[in-house]
């Protein structure tokens, strides 16, 4: 496996995200992004003099606004400055991130600050979707990021019983997580005694995949501060968090092509497969201490463990029912409650790092893994299976691991 | 002192005096105690009685009050704040009141101001007392040419059930449940008040399963725009946030292409034509310039179908909204995935199936094009598939 | 440790075409790949291939949500890394540029595309570009703000109708040579001035026309670019800057952003005196009044001196758009990348009946947002 070699490391130095919600009548988008901007700034301990480059990234067609980053350098603090404006739909944030990574390790700047918004109710969220659509054909059928099909898939592979359940479980677990998050948008209160009635009662969307399942439509901004090796050494108000690796896998344009007698290798499987190749890591459930993963529902959230953990068989249900996946378990899976809790789509694959990163500092508050946090893996996911997939560590010592 | 959401316990607590209402507590008499835990948390007991009041923070136990909030200090002030609904509080156990909760949450209210003033605590106010304004806030203007009937079956305390009459731009409410209705809506009585104050967000409590709808879903999202916001009794209203709304438009004129135009003249006489990639030789539908894995241009055109088998299938229950007209479908409606004959196997084409056939419908079916009467070229030739029942499934 | 210099091996433009009815931009897209390849050799395999590409389009103009998910195909981006640059495509460049020398990749394709003719409205699009509470309701888009932005700087520099349509007749010339423009018919500066007024001062003939096309190149580290191409074209540096949003806090004739934006390229190529080490200027001049304008951002030219530039023959010392320009007509998303294309190949002396001799540097601009609200410097030398 091909391995690059980093000009130079780059640590995540700073974190801002607004709370999420449904609905924040209360700013426009520049003010939503200058919330988070100005957090960010605040948990770096720096200005905005101190940053060198923005970028930024969204998606034009949900709030409608051609070239966003005009207006928005409002909120970004773009003036003056060098700003990028580049996007991938719902692995946007993550694009983001790896784009700031990849802009302080080219030496070109010192210190980046990547925003990722959305303000999804001024706009049409499903119908947004449903644009990805090529116009000429399939956009009349698509029903925005919808399906069961991978619920039918889990329930044809593991019974009704026991994949329903997965689902719920997962599903509770998230809100379990959400609760502790304040930020987060979406937070019921769910018991695990309520998952029969949730399995029969909630809504239906599509199939099994139901409104419980479902991720959330929200409001809001998350930025990032990034800066090199060096500008770290010179001292930083919290923890630096370092990137190791990062790796976006993109596929064709057509979907239906995913639901045929038999699938490609999935894009989150090959881009584990072969980030932990490259790296070194032979058990990634043995080595990371907390994935935060872009989990559009509960279905494919519990399908995807399966893909990014390489694992066989039923061995990801099975760490789900022990509890693996709990906050206190083996390995910890989104204790921020994930998307299904909170997803403004522009920022949603932004927070999986930013979270993973509060993880490794022990800054997550309420949500907080109880043991160290020393290794964390964070994913995003958009357009027509598009995969992203990040390694983030506490320390700068990985080469060890990359030769065993 | 730690803050949470920009402010502290203790200030809380401090400008209680500032915020108290004392003509409205002249036959209150009380001693409410609070413990919030964590940093920034504390120990407090507020004493209300015949419209005076007095505030103390407590070292050790809290001793002497009809009533005692516990909660972590984040929490509390979250819900003081209107941050964080004080139901889901409650519910999740993150508070907890001994005493009678929903005694404090009448009383609060009202012998206080509110600690932020566009912050909303849920209030006393019954789904009983919202249906009684129902005809008052109604908005003949955005009700124009509308008729249906709602029902509303609100379990619990201040609950009951009722029909509200739209018609001819008039609104009446009537006791009881009325057939047919339009659309049903039912859950407890004090989700229907907190959606109404703004303590319950509809769309969380539709979505687990707290309200439950029958009829037409359509209707019962519609119903909001007919009514002026309910507002509690004695509550200034918040600022006005004037939003926007607009619908943006922009006339596309899209291109075919010689490979998708291909495609469409083949549609045009009821035909598909799927392009066959030279090097790993999958049928492309529709078909594209190039095959994404060879990474080759592909030039041969094979007809593939026209019946094929089904491999997968969503049952859809939530329509999307068409994005240019925000148009709903009927539901539920069926879209299968479909892999023609001749089609190789992963490449299958996305299709609805005839409403009818949902029933019945299963992996492995086989099924056959509908065809418009007219064709013209366009992606609406093809209405969806049928069954093929007279061959039998796989 | 990773590459030092990083270079432009190869670039391919589709022709610029008022409408190409005809093809999807996918297939103008798989054109320009294929001509690359063509001329390179190169690969998409996983260990000595293309692995990360860096597109170019938007959602308006394609009027679909993630419009680089409509490309994935012809981008060769299945299952590779491809990322895009929503901005006016010089940035993917620049961009490109930041991941060779990050050493996340050794080789970048970039690729843009845009059929301006697809959205029967480009002006619809451009408003809103603007804040939906304001700038769109009073109905600004770019050729109204560039309307009050060449009344400004027609009175600062002295600039005169006949010196407008000297621009537009210089650029047709230079056009007429080039196979890749769209506007290659020959006009005289009298068919420039009776052409009607789009937005006073602005002439139908000072506007670029509506364009469809697409452009490509692929970049390479230092160590791996002689593997594609004998003659590399390195990029010495790139730089751009955002100015301020409301066209009231900006003197719209001061060039703030493209000020910082070249100074801070400069600095990075080493660049001490441009009037002196540059040779040859692409400059994207949507409107004819800003090819001066820019120029003097650029530092070409004295603040103000614009019109005393082209009298003193300005444009032919620093060999100014020898392309024809953006007035010749490019889609306004990628209209930068075609400059750097053509800077490219000028540098590269493939430039045909429009090369200029003894060439070492060259600038590429772009502009972005109403009059100029951002702008990028791409300096390429031999």
């Amino acid at each position: 496996m091909k391995m690059h070699v980093k000009n130079r490391n780059v640590a995540i130095i700073g974190i801002g995200q607004t709370s999420f919600s449904s609905h924040k009548e209360d700013q426009n988008q520049a003010e939503m992004v200058q919330e988070a901007v100005i957090r960010a700034l605040a948990d770096a301990g720096l200005k905005i003099g101190d940053i060198d480059c923005i970028v930024h990234g969204n998606m034009e067609l949900f709030e409608m606004q051609f070239a966003p980053d005009l207006w928005h350098s409002l909120g970004t603090g773009a003036y003056g400055k060098d700003e990028y404006r580049i996007t991938t739909g719902g692995t946007t944030g993550a694009t983001l991130v790896c784009a700031a990574d990849n802009l302080v390790a080219s030496g070109l700047y010192n210190t980046v600050l990547a925003i990722g918004m959305e303000k999804l109710q001024e706009g049409n969220t499903t119908g947004g979707i449903t644009n990805m659509a090529d116009p000429l054909w399939f956009r009349n059928l698509q029903t925005g990021a919808l399906t069961g099909t991978t619920a039918q898939e889990m329930i044809d592979e593991f019974g009704e019983e026991r994949a329903k359940r997965a689902a719920m479980r997962y599903r509770i677990m998230m809100d379990k997580h959400a609760m502790l998050n304040p930020r987060a948008h979406r937070r019921f209160g769910l018991e695990y005694s309520q998952m029969e009635d949730l399995m029969a009662n909630s809504p239906p969307l599509v199939g099994e995949l139901r409104l419980i399942h479902m991720c959330s439509q929200s409001d809001g901004a998350c930025a990032m501060i990034f800066t090199s090796e060096e500008k770290v050494k010179q001292g930083t108000k919290n923890p630096p968090v370092w990137i190791r690796d990062h790796i976006q896998i993109h596929r064709e344009e057509t979907i239906p092509n995913l639901f045929g007698f038999n699938k490609p290798e999935v894009t989150h499987h090959y881009a584990a497969r072969t980030l932990f190749a490259r790296n070194g890591i032979q058990d990634p459930v043995a080595y990371f201490d907390v994935f935060e993963m872009y989990d559009p529902s509960a279905w494919w959230a519990v399908d995807w463990l399966r893909e990014f953990f390489l694992l066989k068989g039923d061995e990801h249900l099975r760490m789900l029912e022990a509890g693996d996946f709990d906050l206190d378990g083996r390995i910890p899976i989104n204790p921020s409650g994930g998307v299904i809790a909170s997803n403004p789509i522009g920022a949603t694959a932004m927070l999986r790092p930013a979270e993973a990163a509060l993880q490794i500092r022990g800054d997550a508050g309420g949500h907080q893994i109880k043991k160290e946090v020393r290794h964390a893996l964070a994913s995003g996911f958009g357009g027509t299976f598009w995969s992203v997939l990040m390694i983030l560590e506490k320390e700068l010592n990985w080469q060890e691991v990359s030769h065993d | 002192m730690t803050e949470y959401f920009g402010t502290t316990v203790a200030d809380i607590f401090a400008t209680m005096p500032k915020r108290f209402k004392p003509e409205e507590a002249k036959e209150v008499d009380i001693a409410i105690g609070y413990e919030a835990t964590g940093e920034g948390g504390g120990k407090w007991k507020a004493t209300i009685k015949h419209g005076t009041l007095k505030v103390e923070t407590v070292e050790g136990e809290l001793t002497d009050c009809k009533t005692t909030i516990h909660t972590d200090a984040e929490t509390f002030v979250g819900v003081t704040l209107g941050m964080i609904g004080a139901l889901d509080a409650l519910s999740s156990q993150k508070l907890r009141v001994a005493g009678d909760p929903k005694f404090l949450m009448l009383l609060l209210p009202k012998i206080f101001t509110p600690y932020v003033a566009p912050a909303k605590k849920p209030d006393a106010v019954t789904a009983r007392d919202i249906i009684a304004t129902l005809a008052e806030r109604f908005r003949p203007e955005k009700a124009e040419g509308v008729a249906m009937t709602i029902g509303y079956d609100l379990a619990g305390e201040g609950g009951g059930r009722w029909t509200i009459i739209i018609r001819d731009g008039k609104c009446a409410v009537r006791e009881g449940l009325a057939d047919p209705l339009t659309v049903k809506m039912t859950m407890e009585a004090k989700t229907y008040a907190g959606m109404m104050v703004g303590t319950i967000e509809a769309v969380t409590a539709f979505t687990s399963g707290q309200v439950k709808i029958e009829g037409d879903m359509a209707a019962a999202g519609a119903t909001a725009k007919y009514f002026r916001k309910y507002v509690v009794p004695g509550a200034t209203e918040a600022e006005e946030l004037i939003s926007l709304r607009v619908t943006n438009s922009i006339e596309q004129r899209f291109a075919t292409g010689p490979v998708m135009g291909r495609w469409f003249a083949g549609i045009r006489e009821k035909k598909f034509l799927a392009n066959r990639c030279p090097k790993c030789g999958r049928t492309q539908i529709p078909p594209r310039e190039i095959c994404a894995w060879c990474r080759v241009r592909v030039h041969e055109f094979v007809e593939v179908g026209p019946k094929g088998v089904v491999t997968h299938f969503d049952i859809v229950y939530f329509a999307s909204p068409d994005p240019l007209t925000g148009a709903v479908r009927d539901t539920p409606y069926a879209t299968v995935y479909v892999v023609l004959d001749g089609a190789t196997e992963r490449e299958a084409i996305t299709v609805d199936l005839k409403k009818e056939d949902i029933p019945r419908l299963k992996e492995g079916a086989r099924v056959r094009p509908v065809w418009a009467e007219v064709t013209t070229g366009s992606y609406r030739d093809l209405i969806g598939v049928e069954l093929d029942e007279e061959e039998g499934s796989l | 440790m990773a590459t030092k210099r990083v270079a432009i091996c190869a670039v391919a433009q589709h022709k610029n075409d008022s409408d190409l009815w005809h093809k999807r931009f996918q297939g103008m897209l798989l054109d320009v790949l294929e001509e690359l390849q063509a001329q390179t050799g190169f690969t998409f395999d996983e260990e000595t291939g293309v692995n990360t590409i860096v597109s170019c389009s938007d959602d308006f103009f394609d009027a679909r949500t993630i419009s680089d998910n409509g490309v994935t195909d012809v981008l060769g981006a299945q299952y590779r890394g491809e990322e895009k640059m929503a901005q006016e495509g010089l940035n993917a460049v620049g961009y490109a540029q930041a991941v060779i020398l990050s050493g996340y990749a050794d080789l970048v394709l970039v690729m843009g595309h845009c059929k301006e003719s697809q959205s029967e409205s480009r002006r619809m699009i451009a408003n809103m570009g603007f804040d939906p509470f304001y700038g769109r309701a009073v109905g600004l888009d770019n050729l109204n703000a560039a309307a009050l932005q060449a009344r400004a700087y027609m009175k600062k520099a002295g600039l005169t109708e006949e010196q407008l349509a000297g621009i537009v007749v210089r650029a047709r010339q230079f056009a007429a040579r080039n196979p890749y423009a769209n506007a290659r018919e020959i006009v005289e500066a009298g068919t420039v001035i009776a052409s009607p007024q789009l937005c006073d001062p602005i002439r139908q003939l000072h506007a670029y026309p509506v364009s469809d096309g697409a452009v490509g190149m692929l970049l390479a580290s230092e160590e791996r670019a002689a593997e594609f191409t004998d003659k590399p074209v390195w990029i010495a540096g790139f730089a751009n800057c955002m100015d301020s949003y409301f066209l009231g806090d900006r003197d719209l004739t001061a060039n703030f952003a493209l000020k910082q934006a070249a100074g801070r390229a400069y600095r990075k190529a080493g660049i001490a005196d441009p009037k002196k080490e540059i040779g040859l200027v692409e400059v994207m001049d949507a409107y004819a009044y800003q090819q001066p304008l820019w120029l003097e951002g650029l530092g070409l030219c004295g603040d103000g001196k614009g019109a005393r530039f082209l009298d003193q023959g300005g444009q032919e010392k620093y060999r100014v758009n020898l392309s024809g320009g953006m007035l010749a007509g490019n889609p306004v998303i990628i209209a930068g990348l075609y400059r750097a294309a053509e800077a490219a190949l000028q540098l590269k002396g493939e430039a045909g009946e429009r090369q200029a001799p003894d060439l070492h540097r060259a600038v590429a601009h772009s502009t972005t947002g109403a009059a100029g609200q951002f702008h990028s410097v791409l300096i390429l030398e031999r």
